[in-house]
């Protein structure tokens, strides 16, 4: 047993000492470098060492926690932890922790990820790649993100495991003129399969199409989505499926299981698949994390639970434990049988989104939302690209859009970007019909 | 702790021969508390502490932090940095804009003490703001209240001879409700906060306002129309007002958004060097000024020092309707010519400090609300908004009403269904005629930055009359 888990376990046993009745701990050791770019430059380069241990415990069904870094002050947390909790209030909807001994799998971590010190000719292979596209006058910003965790989990309630999660991501933003530009990102959780250039290329492709754009029409559109935008609704739909959500009617899903709410050729799935930035062998209560389809062929089959919101809703956790609320890791939507190209064929008079920002509700409950499509937003006529657009708005309704899926792509790609494609996700070109655009006046 | 190791860091980093350096040592005791439905979820309290060192070396910036305060670790930060920051290549070298070294303390006061306020105090006064919620005649289906009480040491250094030591307490809180009647629901959030202590909620009143929302959302339900869409006037209330001058002035006159630092996540701004908008150019009528003031004592944004220990002030954004100054920081500041106005910022010792507003809002005007609204022949009351966005050039916005009536011949008349407005910053400010005396402010987190820093604002403002712009 390693060193760091032995404390982590140590932390447990004085909260048991205390008269804790559950207790959770979860040790993470994180190194975290980013490379921030701007106009073809290196703005900063930055560096994070990370070394904390989130508690929780429970007492009486009183629910506290807290963070310890570096294991100091140890006994006085603890005690304090355990002094709050006798003072809280109950929450009779605790379930518990998980309970039991979990075989986890096998972590896929990229040690190079750990020793990787200084990723910037990645960004430079990217800033390249979005040049060879449109031209010594691209400007190009973005960020590189590297990640590596050691993760130290030990539960009062049976489970104990270690994790290694690594993850590295780049995102990139070309600029062919100032009001033409293209986002490209590439995303993965080992450094074998991370290709900057392919990002780079992606948003220098948009860029250079997107040159000239004028000002889009109000009206009703057939629109392809690109796999990043489809990560911002994918993100979206499967935050919505969180149990927490949908308790505290932060959801269009309420009352929903069992129901018809896509198309029979929609699946979406919650996976902390090795591939994903967001990989892990189990959640924040230490129960395995697995596949859990949420949506399947059209039919929302089930929420994403922590062992208590499962234990309110009569079934069982689906491993997407916080550490106080259930969510979402990284969400799968499965592949069509069309090739992208058929997408685009598909459509007579319609548009093509390539990313999007700044999605906000009026009702959560009901749906109604707008989102502010960027980067190459694009017409089609006749199944063909005709002319670049700009200072558009989708304005519809979350499940509309999901209920008229239309045609999926066999291809997907791995996608996350900042807060509006979060949590990371594989996504295809999707094609959704009647989605309702509309613009300034 | 916090002068001795940061003290330490800057030494090494100075003998390393880097052109500056600078460290901030901080530690933020943090508690939450959050009850769904009049159940709490959790209590949650932290003391997070750690320092991070930024640095330029070769004309690159780098930055490193760290939670584990040994001599050994601040040496291996301070090699990241310095490492990381000439890696960077750079053809055009990063240079900061001459500023004074200082040496200083400030704090905020406090009339209670929010290290004297027990947690079972927090919980019970949020347990009564929900009792009150649940016995208010409406049906409400679902709330959730948090709060978050900050208490924050920091203390800062640079290779200048600038020393600053600050402690400012925080306190902030959430409310979402789902109101169902006749079937359909509606819902709210709102926020609140307060630099200083327990004393806020003399301020917020947010029982009431809670109280207030969920009557509102019923009437919506059940005695609100439709907009008839077309050309009328509008009146925004301090929650619309607020959140455009926050969305349309305050974001596209960062100067690091300018200047496209930002250009990948956060975006660019309308304003740019060569293009139609820049210092001088008219951008709304003579009757709007917009300010941002971090010196507001006890507002949300306040700060005495920036965190590059530039010393804060009032910065007039846009001035008669004129773009007037743009947000700096020492570094935007130097490649526009300028100094900075001190608005650099960050959330924690593990984030860069870039540019940020603090408390943005319109200046008041002579109107009494009253005088607005009884000069609309046809238009519609926008108290608060529900939905909005804007786009990332800052230019392209849209309103969406959650309490709002149509006036007719100077009289409020029914509630209205969620009238929006989608317009852009120009047309927005230039068709304001009229301003009111009352200022109302407001509490928000303003988003920004990679990895997000959500830093607290205030936004509100006056009430504005914009006369001829297209409702839906």
């Amino acid at each position: 047993m390693s060193e760091a888990l032995n404390k982590t376990e140590e932390i447990v046993k004085k909260a048991k000492a205390l008269g804790a009745d559950e207790v959770l701990a979860k040790t993470t050791f994180g190194r975290y470098r980013q490379v921030r770019f701007s106009n073809n430059q290196v703005d900063i380069s930055v560096a994070w060492n990370d070394y904390a241990t989130d508690v929780a415990l429970a007492w009486k069904k009183r629910v506290v926690a807290t963070k310890i870094y570096n294991f100091e002050g140890v006994d006085g947390a603890v005690k304090r932890l355990m002094d709050l909790a006798k003072i809280s209030q109950e929450n009779p909807t605790f379930g518990g922790f998980v309970k039991g001994k979990f075989k986890y799998a096998k972590s896929n971590a990229d040690e190079k990820l750990r020793e990787l010190e200084n990723p910037t000719d990645y960004v430079f292979e990217a800033i390249n790649a979005a040049e060879k596209e449109v031209g010594s006058k691209v400007e190009s910003g973005g960020i590189l993100f590297t990640k590596f965790e050691d993760v130290y989990l030990v539960s009062s309630e049976g489970p104990t495991g270690v994790d290694k999660r690594s993850a590295i991501e780049l995102s990139i933003r070309a600029f062919s003129e100032r009001e033409a530009s293209g986002h490209g990102v590439e995303c993965s959780s080992t450094l074998k399969n991370f290709k900057p250039e392919r990002a780079g290329r992606k948003a220098g492709e948009i860029a250079r199409l997107a040159k000239g754009p004028k000002a889009g029409e109000e009206g009703v559109y057939d629109v392809v989505f690109d796999p990043l935008i489809m990560g911002s609704l994918l993100a979206t739909w499967a935050s919505m499926a969180s149990a927490f959500m949908v308790m505290v009617k932060l959801s269009a899903f309420v009352d929903k299981l069992g129901q018809k709410v896509a198309p029979e050729i929609v699946t979406l799935k919650d996976n902390a698949a090795q591939y994903s930035l967001a990989n892990r062998v189990f959640d924040d209560e230490g129960a395995p994390t697995k596949e859990n389809v949420i949506i399947d062929r059209g039919i929302l089959k089930t929420y994403l639970h922590n062992n208590s919101t499962a234990k309110l809703f009569k079934t069982e956790t689906t491993g997407n434990a916080g550490l106080v609320v259930p969510t979402a890791w990284n969400v799968e939507m499965e592949p069509g049988d069309a090739e992208k190209e058929e997408l685009f064929k598909e459509v007579k008079h319609g548009l093509y989104l390539t990313n999007t920002w700044y999605t906000r509700f009026q009702n959560y409950a009901k749906g109604d939302f707008s989102t502010i499509p960027r980067d190459g937003i694009f017409l089609i006529e006749k199944g063909e690209i005709k002319q670049s657009l700009k200072d558009i708005r989708i304005s519809d309704n979350i499940l509309n859009l999901l209920n008229n899926i239309s045609m999926i792509s066999k291809e997907r790609q791995h996608v996350h970007w900042w807060g509006e494609a979060d949590p990371p996700s594989l996504a295809p070109y999707v094609l959704i019909k009647n989605v309702h655009i509309t613009k300034s006046r | 702790m916090l002068e001795d190791i940061a003290d330490y860091v800057l030494k090494y980093a100075v003998d390393k021969g880097v052109k500056y350096a600078e460290v901030r040592a901080q530690r933020q005791t943090e508690e939450t508390l959050m009850l769904r439905s009049g159940i709490l979820e959790a209590y949650v309290w932290t003391v997070d502490s750690g320092f991070c060192v930024r640095v330029i070396a070769d004309g690159g910036i780098g930055f490193a932090s760290t939670n584990k305060w040994t001599k050994d670790e601040a040496r291996e930060i301070v090699d990241l940095a310095i490492k990381h920051a000439r890696a960077a290549n750079r053809s055009e070298k990063i240079v900061f804009a001459k500023e004074k070294s200082v040496e200083t303390k400030w704090d905020v006061r406090q009339k209670q003490k929010l290290e004297n306020i027990s947690p079972e105090e927090k919980i019970a006064k949020f347990a009564e703001i929900n009792k009150a919620l649940t016995s208010c005649g409406v049906n409400i289906a679902a709330t959730m209240l948090s709060c978050t009480v900050n208490l924050i040491s920091k203390y800062y250094v640079n290779s200048e001879g600038s020393r600053i030591n600050s402690f400012i307490p925080r306190i902030g809180a959430h409310s979402f409700i789902t109101v169902i009647e006749q079937g359909k629901a509606e819902q709210a959030y709102q926020q609140f906060g307060y630099s200083g202590g327990w004393e806020a909620f003399k301020e917020w009143k947010m029982e009431e306002k809670i109280i207030h929302d969920a009557k509102v959302l019923k009437d919506v339900i059940t005695k609100s129309k439709a907009v008839k869409p077309g050309v009328m006037d509008l009146i925004c209330g301090p929650n619309v007002t607020g959140i455009a001058a926050h969305e349309s002035c305050g974001h596209p006159m960062e100067a690091d958004r300018i200047l496209g630092r930002e250009m990948s996540q956060a975006g660019r701004s309308f304003i740019y060097k060569g293009g139609p908008y820049w210092i001088g150019t008219k951008i709304g009528s003579s009757v709007v000024t917009i300010v941002d003031d971090p010196t507001i004592e006890h507002s949300y944004g306040y700060y005495a020092y920036d965190d590059e220990g530039v010393k804060a002030r009032r910065r007039f954004l846009y001035k008669e309707g004129i773009i007037n100054e743009f947000l700096h920081n020492r570094e935007s500041a130097a490649k526009l010519g300028t100094r900075s106005n001190g608005s650099s910022r960050s959330i924690n010792y593990d984030r860069e400090a870039i540019v940020r507003m603090a408390n943005t809002f319109v200046l008041p005007g002579d109107y009494t609300e009253e005088e607005l609204i009884e000069d609309v022949k046809y238009g519609v009351y926008m108290k608060s908004f529900t939905e909005w966005n804007i786009d990332d050039k800052r230019f392209n916005q849209r309103y969406v009403g959650r309490e709002a009536y149509l006036i007719e011949n100077g009289e409020i008349k029914h509630p209205l269904a969620r009238p929006v407005i989608e317009t852009t910053t120009e047309k927005f400010w230039k068709v304001v005629d009229a301003v009111s005396k009352n200022v109302e402010f407001e509490a928000a987190t303003c988003g920004k930055g990679d990895p997000a820093q959500g830093v607290p604002v205030f936004t509100g403002g006056p009430h504005i009359r914009l006369r001829g712009v297209y409702i839906k």
